[in-house]
Parts: C-alpha cells; sequence; structure tokens
C-alpha cells in the first residue's frame, strides 16, 4: 500500500517519524508523503526524518497560540487548527493522490493539537479526496490523569465518526517503567511504527518479486473499511532460527523426505508465529473475538513462505476470532533476515481500556465542572475579609 | 514566554531590577528589555543595577503632598496615578506589545505607591491592551505593621479580579521570621541583604517558571511545556503560589551504576537504583510543595497546577515523571495537572518547579485581613478620639 502520512500534534509527529525510520532501515517504501504539523514552534524542531519543508506550523498568528502550542486544551486545539485550514489544504495539495492508495493521520489524543486538531485535519482531507482516511491514535495512558483523559475520550468520538478506520494505541499496555522519558517514549514510537509499516507496506516491493499469497493494497483497503476501531497484532523471528521439529531434519536423510519435512516446520513455524502474533500484547488491548475482520501480513525472504503454514494460520484465526473475513497473504522482503507477522483486528467491539477511559473522563468532566462552578465565588470569599470590613482601594 | 515587564513602588522595582539580572547572568529571557518602572516620588530613586534611567518614570514629583513618596498613603497613590497616567503611558508606548505574550506588575502590597498605583496601573492596561495582565505581588511581613497589612488587604482586593493572575509572595516567609536567613544580622545591613537575597530568590523563580531557553534541540524535552501551557494553567485567575526545590546529584552516580550493572545480580540493582530515583523526584516535589512556597497556602485549593522538572536528561526517569504528575493529582485534588520535562544537558541538579493556580486556601491572607480590619478601626478610633478634642 502507498500512503501519504500527517501527523498531528507532537505524539503524532514522532510517530511519523519512527515510521519513516522503520521503513528506510528495512528498505519499505510506504509513506509517500509525510508531514507534520503543529502548533508548537519548539516541537517541530524534534523530528530527524520529516524533511524541514514538511513541517508546518499553525496558529502562530492566532493570540492563543503564537507558536506556543494550545496548552493541552483541545477546544482551542481545534479552534487554531480550524482557523488556519486553508493553510493545511494548501500543504496538502501537494500531496500526489494519484500516487497514495490512502491518507494516515497520526495523532496523540490526550493532548491539545492532536485530539482537537486532528479531526478538523481529518475532515479537510475527507473533502479534499476520494481515498480512505485513516487515523493511527495514541490513547493517554491512565497515569497520565483526568485532563489527558477527558480529552482523549471527547477527541475519540470525533476521530471514530470521521475516519474510515481508527487505529488505537494504548499507552498504558506498553508503558515501559525503568527508562528516561526521552527512551520511553522513543520505545514506544519504534513499537508502533514497526507494527503499522509491516502491516500497510505490504505489496509495495520494489523489485517484481510475485508472491504465492501476495498481499495487496485493495485487500488491505477491504479489511479496514469498518469505520470502527482496529488493533494490531505483531511477532517476528529470525529466519534461521528452527521451529520445534529441529531434530527432525537431522533425522530423515533421504531428499524427498527431507523436502516435505522442511516444508512441514515451515508451516509451523507460519502457523506458530501468526498465532505468537494474535496473542501479542496488541497495539490497543482487546477481545480477538470481537474483531468483525482480521488481516495477517506475513513479511520476510519468500523462501521462508508456506502456503499450507499460510492456510492452517487462516484456519485457526478463523477458530479464534469467530469470523469468516480473514485474509492471510505475505509480503516478500528477499533480503530480510527476519520472518515478521502483522495482524490487523479490525473493528474490535470490546476494547476495556476505552470503557476505563471513559468512565475516568466522565470523573474529571464532573470535577473540572464542579470547580469552575464554585470559582468566582471561592476567590471572592479569599480575597474579602470576614465581615466585608475593607473596601477595594480602586 | 515573552511579559514586558512593569515595576510600581519601590519594592516592585527593585523586584524588576533583579529579573533582569536574572536575566543578564543567564541565557533565559522573559522581557527582551521591554520593562519600566513606575514610581511617586519628587526624586528619581537610585540602586537600580539593571533599568535604564530612561526606562525609569516618576510621577507625582510636583504634588504638593509628595515628599520621598506617598508615605504609605495608597489613597494618595492611586489619585496621583489616576491624574499623572498619560505620563506612564507615553512609557508604555515604547513597549512594542505586539510582540509579547502579556504584561508582569511587580509591586509590593504593603507600600502605599505599590498598592494603589499598582492596582490603578492594572486596571487601565487590561483596558489599553488585549492581553493577560499578571501580577507579581509581594505581601508585606508581620513586622511591617497594620499599615501596611491594611494596604495590602484593601489591594488585593481590587487587583486580584483585575487581573489575569496575581502570584503571590509571603514576605514573612522570604524574609521575616520564618525565611531561612544565613546567619544574617538584624542591622540595617543585615535586613537590606535579606531583602536583596529575597528578590534574587523571586526573580529566579520567576524567570524559571515563566521564560524558556533557545530553540536548542537538545534542551527539548519529550513533554516541553510552552507558554500556552502557563497561560492555560493561570486562566481560572484569582492567586497564585510557586514552589520550587532542588536536589544535588551525587557526582559518581553514573559511574557506580555502570559498575553495578556489571555485577552478577546487576540487574535487580539497577532496578532498585531507578526506584530510589522516583522516589527521590517524589520528594522533591513534595518538598516544592510543603516547604518552599512562595505563598504558603492550603495545596488542595488549588484549581490548576503545573510543574516542570529539570535537570540532565539521562536523570529524568519516567517514572519519576509519572509520580511526580500522580503525586500532584493526588495532593491537589484537580485533574487539571500539566507537566513537563526541560532538559539540561550537563546539569549537577534535578529540579522541580510547581505553579499551583487559584488557590483559595491561604492562611496567611486571612490574618493579614485580620491584622487590616484591627488597624482600621484603631485609626478610625484614633480620628475620631482627634475630632472630638
Amino acid at each position: 500500500m502507498k500512503l501519504a502520512t500527517i501527523g498531528v500534534g507532537n505524539a503524532g509527529s514522532k510517530v511519523v517519524d519512527r515510521m519513516v525510520e522503520f521503513e528506510s532501515e528495512t528498505n519499505r517504501n510506504l509513506c509517500r508523503h509525510v508531514h507534520a504539523i503543529n502548533t508548537a514552534r519548539t516541537d517541530l524542531a524534534k523530528p530527524e526524518y520529516i524533511p524541514e519543508e514538511q513541517r508546518v506550523l499553525v496558529g502562530d498568528t492566532n493570540q492563543k497560540s503564537k507558536g506556543h502550542g494550545v496548552g493541552g486544551d483541545v477546544e482551542i486545539g481545534a479552534e487554531v487548527m480550524s482557523a488556519d485550514v486553508d493553510e493545511i489544504r494548501r500543504a496538502f495539495d501537494d500531496i500526489e493522490i494519484h500516487n497514495v492508495d490512502a491518507i494516515l493521520v497520526a495523532a496523540g489524543l490526550g493532548g491539545g493539537t492532536g485530539s482537537g486538531g486532528g479531526p478538523v485535519v481529518i475532515d479537510a482531507l475527507q473533502d479534499m479526496y476520494d481515498e480512505p482516511v485513516y487515523a493511527l491514535g495514541i490513547l493517554p495512558g491512565e497515569y497520565e490523569g483526568g485532563r489527558p483523559a477527558l480529552n482523549a475520550a471527547r477527541s475519540l468520538q470525533s476521530f471514530v465518526n470521521k475516519v474510515d478506520n481508527f487505529i488505537g494505541f494504548d499507552n498504558d499496555a506498553w508503558r515501559a517503567r525503568e527508562q528516561t522519558i526521552e527512551e520511553g517514549y522513543e520505545k514506544m514510537n519504534r513499537e508502533l511504527a514497526a507494527r503499522i509499516v509491516t502491516l500497510l507496506a505490504a505489496g509495495e516491493t520494489d523489485d517484481s518479486e510475485v508472491a504465492e499469497n501476495a498481499m495487496d493494497s485493495s485487500d488491505i483497503i477491504r479489511t479496514l473499511a469498518t469505520d470502527g476501531v482496529s488493533s494490531i497484532g505483531y511477532a517476528a523471528t529470525a529466519v534461521d532460527a528452527q521451529p520445534e521439529g529441529l531434530l527432525d531434519r537431522w533425522g530423515g536423510g533421504g531428499g524427498a523426505d527431507e523436502q516435505s519435512l522442511n516444508d512441514a516446520s515451515q508451516a509451523t513455524k507460519i502457523k506458530s508465529l501468526v498465532r505468537r502474533a494474535t496473542n501479542s500484547r496488541l497495539t490497543l488491548p482487546c477481545e480477538v473475538s470481537s474483531a468483525e475482520r482480521v488481516l495477517v501480513v506475513v513479511s520476510g525472504p519468500p523462501s521462508e513462505f508456506s502456503r499450507k503454514g499460510i492456510e492452517s494460520a487462516r484456519q485457526w484465526l478463523e477458530q479464534e476470532a469467530g469470523t469468516v473475513e480473514i485474509l492471510v497473504g505475505d509480503d516478500p522482503r528477499e533480503s530480510s533476515s527476519r520472518l515478521a507477522a502483522a495482524v490487523l483486528l479490525s473493528n474490535v467491539s470490546d476494547a476495556p481500556r476505552i470503557e476505563t477511559l471513559q468512565n475516568q473522563a466522565v470523573d474529571a468532566q464532573e470535577q473540572i465542572a464542579e470547580q469552575e462552578a464554585a470559582r468566582e465565588q471561592k476567590i471572592n470569599d479569599l480575597i474579602t475579609d470576614e465581615n466585608d470590613d475593607l473596601d477595594p482601594v480602586v | 514566554m515573552k511579559l514586558a515587564l512593569v515595576g510600581v513602588g519601590g519594592a516592585g522595582s527593585r523586584v524588576v531590577d533583579a529579573i533582569r539580572g536574572v536575566e543578564a547572568d543567564g541565557d533565559r529571557q522573559l522581557c527582551y528589555g521591554n520593562l519600566l518602572t513606575v514610581d511617586i516620588s519628587r526624586t528619581i530613586g537610585d540602586g537600580f543595577d539593571h533599568v535604564p534611567r530612561e526606562q525609569r518614570v516618576t510621577i507625582g514629583d510636583t504634588h504638593r503632598e509628595v515628599d520621598d513618596g506617598v508615605g504609605g498613603d495608597q489613597d494618595l497613590a492611586v489619585e496621583i496615578a489616576r491624574d499623572d497616567f498619560p505620563e506612564i503611558q507615553r512609557a508604555l508606548d515604547s513597549i512594542t506589545m505586539g510582540k509579547l505574550d502579556g504584561v508582569l506588575v511587580a509591586a509590593g502590597l504593603g507600600g502605599g505607591t505599590g498598592s494603589g498605583a499598582g492596582a490603578v496601573l492594572v486596571e487601565r492596561l487590561q483596558e489599553l491592551y488585549d492581553k493577560p495582565v499578571y501580577v507579581l505581588g509581594v505581601l508585606p511581613g508581620t513586622d511591617d505593621g497594620g499599615r501596611a497589612a491594611l494596604n495590602a488587604a484593601r489591594s488585593i482586593r481590587s487587583i486580584v479580579p483585575a487581573a489575569d493572575s496575581t502570584l503571590l509572595f509571603d514576605n514573612d516567609r522570604w524574609v521575616g521570621a520564618g525565611a531561612e536567613s544565613g546567619g544574617g544580622t538584624d542591622d540595617g545591613q543585615g535586613v537590606e541583604d535579606r531583602y536583596r537575597r529575597a528578590n534574587r530568590e523571586l526573580a529566579d523563580r520567576v524567570v524559571t517558571l515563566f521564560a524558556r531557553g533557545g530553540l536548542d534541540p537538545a534542551s527539548i524535552g519529550a513533554n516541553t511545556l510552552d507558554s500556552s501551557d502557563v497561560v492555560r494553567t493561570l486562566s481560572p485567575g484569582g492567586v497564585a503560589s510557586v514552589g520550587y526545590a532542588e536536589i544535588e546529584l551525587e557526582d559518581d552516580g553514573g559511574i557506580l551504576s555502570w559498575l553495578r550493572s556489571l555485577l552478577p545480580g546487576g540487574r535487580d540493582a539497577g532496578a532498585s537504583e531507578e526506584r530510589t530515583d522516583a522516589g527521590k523526584i517524589q520528594s522533591l516535589v513534595r518538598q516544592a510543595l510543603n516547604s518552599q512556597l512562595t505563598l504558603p497556602c492550603e495545596v488542595s485549593s488549588a484549581e490548576r497546577v503545573l510543574v516542570v522538572l529539570s535537570g540532565p536528561p539521562e536523570k529524568l526517569s519516567r517514572r519519576g515523571f509519572e509520580s511526580a504528575r500522580q503525586l500532584l493529582e493526588a495532593e491537589t485534588g484537580t485533574v487539571e495537572v500539566l507537566a513537563g520535562d526541560d532538559p539540561r544537558p550537563g546539569s549537577s541538579t534535578v529540579a522541580a518547579v510547581v505553579l499551583l493556580s487559584n488557590v483559595t486556601e491561604v492562611p496567611r491572607i486571612d490574618s493579614m485581613q485580620r491584622r487590616a480590619v484591627d488597624h482600621e478601626r484603631a485609626d478610625a478610633r484614633l480620628q475620631a478620639a482627634e475630632e472630638s478634642e
């Protein structure tokens, strides 16, 4: 698949930066167009792989932002982005749309720019192009507090309503503790980038290697066309690693026998890899059985592929996910030293974190409203003496 | 954040001078030369190190009741500030507000000029500019007497509703009995030194909180807080208090932990060190909240909170950062907590600055108001007695 990829806000831009990094490290060619959009000049200086001219600062003439962000305020994020929507449209004008199959907007939902501005960007894109627009949305962790949860719960509704698919990433599930602040975010973003790129880059090889069960962009688009929330599982193994049947290889001896044993072990390897990916820590932890459609991309050197393995992986997933809408395909990477499986669970309806996030958000909203209602009175009580004997000086 | 600085009265002007001094010593800029001091006097005051003469406005110099100043009479200061406002306005015209994020008015609230002219100025600045007007107010200490308490108590009734937020500093805490006096004596020299130190400390906090360094990528954190974050945190208005604490890092920490990681079971050692690290940051934030607030207050009464952790990036652990945020959310009982990191490569300290916005339970203000009421009553009795004679 060929993608135009747009990062909105700090978190979104960082993920896009890591996606481009992963692509270039693995010789993939997914993001044909990248943009980083932000309201904070400081954060736009950070990306390493997004070219300078593809970074768009919005709201720098807006009184509420002036190039210094939106203070984690989702309303201001939306307002600032809307005010500069023409500038964004102009930036998107140079997307060579005939050269891309879909558009991906990456954003963190806990802050202000991504959560408030993201939906505005998506509206503009849906308006300008017929291609599907997907979101890669990062949900704040519970530990990040009530305000980010409220931003995210509100923003999630806008995102899901506007995009063709919302691929979720849960910071809670991926939080690594024993790290510095910077390393923690980088590691999470790298994990996410590996998953999304492995999945979506299927079918985009530069050589003309034709895979037996080649996956192409229309398969991916079909699986994503559920208007729902999705999650990705992933597992990878080194190609020289042997599956369970290691001893069998030495025991056989005969040419034809060895060949079939080899086939069998490759099939087992692929099936167990797909199983491992499905049961792995998902980008958004969810009930696998609640998925409406499933797509699996097996990526690696074609010599490792096995039609039998793919068939048995498909059968296993049919049982596991309880749906017949399952596509399993391969993505040949001749020079890769790893065999990887990325599993897309499309339109999962049972994701516990979304529920806890919503509960946290409702609590936060009530608390904020209470404080706002009492604000004037409390300030007045503070600055007035007990019997209101003292007059203001002016 | 870029703020124009306006110092009103002697104390306010010295605060502006101290802020300028902090700017001159470091790489952080707050006002970019946009500053002004306003005083009521017959003569132009001296003793400023960093405020050029042409940026010092003296008003009321022809007023018959004015001598060295208004003698603590805030109503007189209000009258003069209103009469002579055109002079202040001329000086304000030299400030290019278009490029700034707002104005910070510094005033001592115990004196007549700071408390009276300061209130007039905040009111006028709000009319003139479409940008936030913040106040940095210094509350008088108990030693400063009843008149000072009355001035301050009346002044905050005008200033707090008019300003976008009022950051208060309690002189009792900083200069008076409660201050950690570095062993200074109580003669004139000692007191002056303590004021100077207190102003320097105050200026340090203001610059740490509001001013940002340059756009050096190494100093941009994963969650860099920007001026919009400060504006949003202060936007409920009311009174704000700032806490600050820092810890010195041990020189050999890096090598020791590296050695430990080579030993058998090194992983465990690393993990437990990480835990102490998170614990350290928690106790740092607690210290900033409990003993080091510019205005001691009930932390749980704050409406919004902002915290910035600065230090060498390899020492700012993710866990420490998270636990600081969680601690603040628990202690203040608010979900509006913005947390940022401020990497300072090579720094030998880890510091936490905490902004508590709209704190509404402040025992110091209550006691000041009681003192003010007593003083006003005593004044009235005295006046009545004089009249009946």
